[in-house]
């Protein structure tokens, strides 16, 4: 009889006590892929020429292409970074996030898979590799499926702490 | 039935409207912070596409002094006068760069003084970001061409690279550049060129041209229209290079 009420009472606690984690485990994954999308926005924004060198090296588009998606590309990393940040409609900007990841992810393999030499440009203006640095792109390939999982938190539990969304929907 | 059941109803249905009203006011919010979102996202994207165009203005080529020496398209200077074209795209900021000159150079000169190839230099500047803020790649490219409209390239080129900087420092500043110039018998005319930046977007505009024709790194070396890389994609050591002259030449 005694056992049994102590098991009943674990199940009950165990859930509830991951149920209040959850908002703060939401809350680090918002936080840090808002600072991953701001440090890549930001280090490419002050270069876009050299932005557009870096889509280029992936030799998917025409060059004149590659400018369009290497000037947009910063602004709307930073603008995602800042939408995380304030936390607002945090399941949209999650989702979002995700698309950009994969498509970046994707980039990356069809470059391996062609055996393409190139920086990836993740978090430089990147696209050049100068001879005798070969690219790295195994371990680029799992750092993003790291913030692809960061967005997956959020998709699956948008609820934060210090949000906007927080602020404007409460906490139910 | 009795008065207290009728409350209880009468609360339980007031907590249901209070429900849905609270849920319909999530849905605005949700609906709302939505298209605040894709506004903010599609914002930034004009931003970024208004930012090119801006830039594209100053390597419009009505504002850019291309030097009258430059060949192909304006984009590079010939040296010798051979039958092979050897395209070398390079950076002064660079250290590869300067690897190969003191690697492959001089069998570069051999080929040269006996006409078996002519050589296009393509100054790059892919390195602007390794010099703390200074555009040292730029800067040097726009010298460089500044020097061979005065007539003294190769020269300039050659203490361009003797005197490298260290990838990541300032770079050299424009009064060491001119200095460098005077070293080699370049005059005023070069000076006022450099402290003008007079070839600089003329750089960015070769960098662009280097890009949109596919290459990425540097140096890149072009012999008659084939890229020539050692093992690995790497460097090509100066008896690969002197090959695919001689293959080039038939």
């Amino acid at each position: 009889m005694h056992r049994l009420t102590g098991v009943t009472m674990d199940l009950k606690q165990r859930p509830s006590r991951l149920a209040a984690a959850w908002p703060w485990i939401s809350t680090l994954a918002r936080l840090g892929l808002a600072a991953v999308f701001l440090i890549a926005g930001g280090l490419k924004v002050t270069d876009l020429a050299a932005s557009a060198r870096a889509v280029n090296a992936y030799d998917l588009m025409s060059y004149d292409a590659a400018k369009v998606v290497g000037a947009v590309q910063p602004f709307l990393e930073i603008a995602l970074g800042l939408l995380l940040l304030i936390g607002i409609a945090t399941r949209l900007s999650a989702a979002i996030s995700a698309v950009v990841l994969v498509i970046f992810i994707a980039g990356i393999v069809s470059a391996w898979a062609r055996g393409l030499q190139i920086d990836c440009g993740c978090f430089s203006k990147g696209g050049e590799l100068t001879g005798g640095r070969t690219a790295q792109y195994g371990l680029e390939i799992l750092r993003d499926v790291g913030f692809l999982a960061l967005a997956g938190i959020l998709l699956w539990k948008p609820r934060t702490r210090f949000s906007l969304d927080r602020a404007l929907l409460g906490d139910s | 039935m009795s008065k207290g059941d009728r409350g209880r109803e009468r609360a339980a249905a007031r907590r249901i409207v209070e429900q849905q009203k609270a849920a319909d006011r999530r849905r605005k919010v949700t609906i709302w912070t939505s298209i605040g979102v894709v506004m903010v996202l599609v914002l930034a994207g004009l931003v970024g596409f208004g930012v090119l165009s801006n830039q594209d203005k100053e390597t419009d080529a009505s504002r850019v002094n291309t030097p009258s020496v430059a060949v192909d398209d304006g984009t590079a200077f010939a040296v010798g006068s051979g039958p092979v074209t050897v395209d070398i795209y390079e950076d002064f900021m660079c250290p590869i760069c300067h690897e190969f000159e003191n690697q492959t150079g001089p069998a570069i000169a051999q080929l040269v003084t006996d006409k078996k190839v002519t050589v296009r230099y393509h100054p790059v500047a892919i390195l602007d970001r390794a010099s703390n803020g200074t555009q040292y790649s730029t800067r040097s490219a726009g010298a460089a061409a500044a020097a061979a409209v005065d007539g003294k390239f190769l020269e300039y080129h050659g203490v361009l690279f003797a005197n490298q900087p260290e990838e990541g420092s300032d770079g050299l500043d424009n009064a060491k550049l001119i200095e460098l110039g005077k070293g080699v018998g370049l005059g005023d005319s070069f000076a006022t060129a450099v402290n003008d930046k007079t070839y600089d977007s003329w750089a960015t505009k070769v960098t662009e041209t280097f890009a949109s024709r596919g290459y990425n790194g540097t140096p890149t070396i072009v012999v008659n229209g084939k890229t020539v890389t050692g093992p690995g994609g790497g460097l090509p050591t100066t008896e690969i290079f002197t090959q695919a002259v001689t293959a080039a030449a038939g």
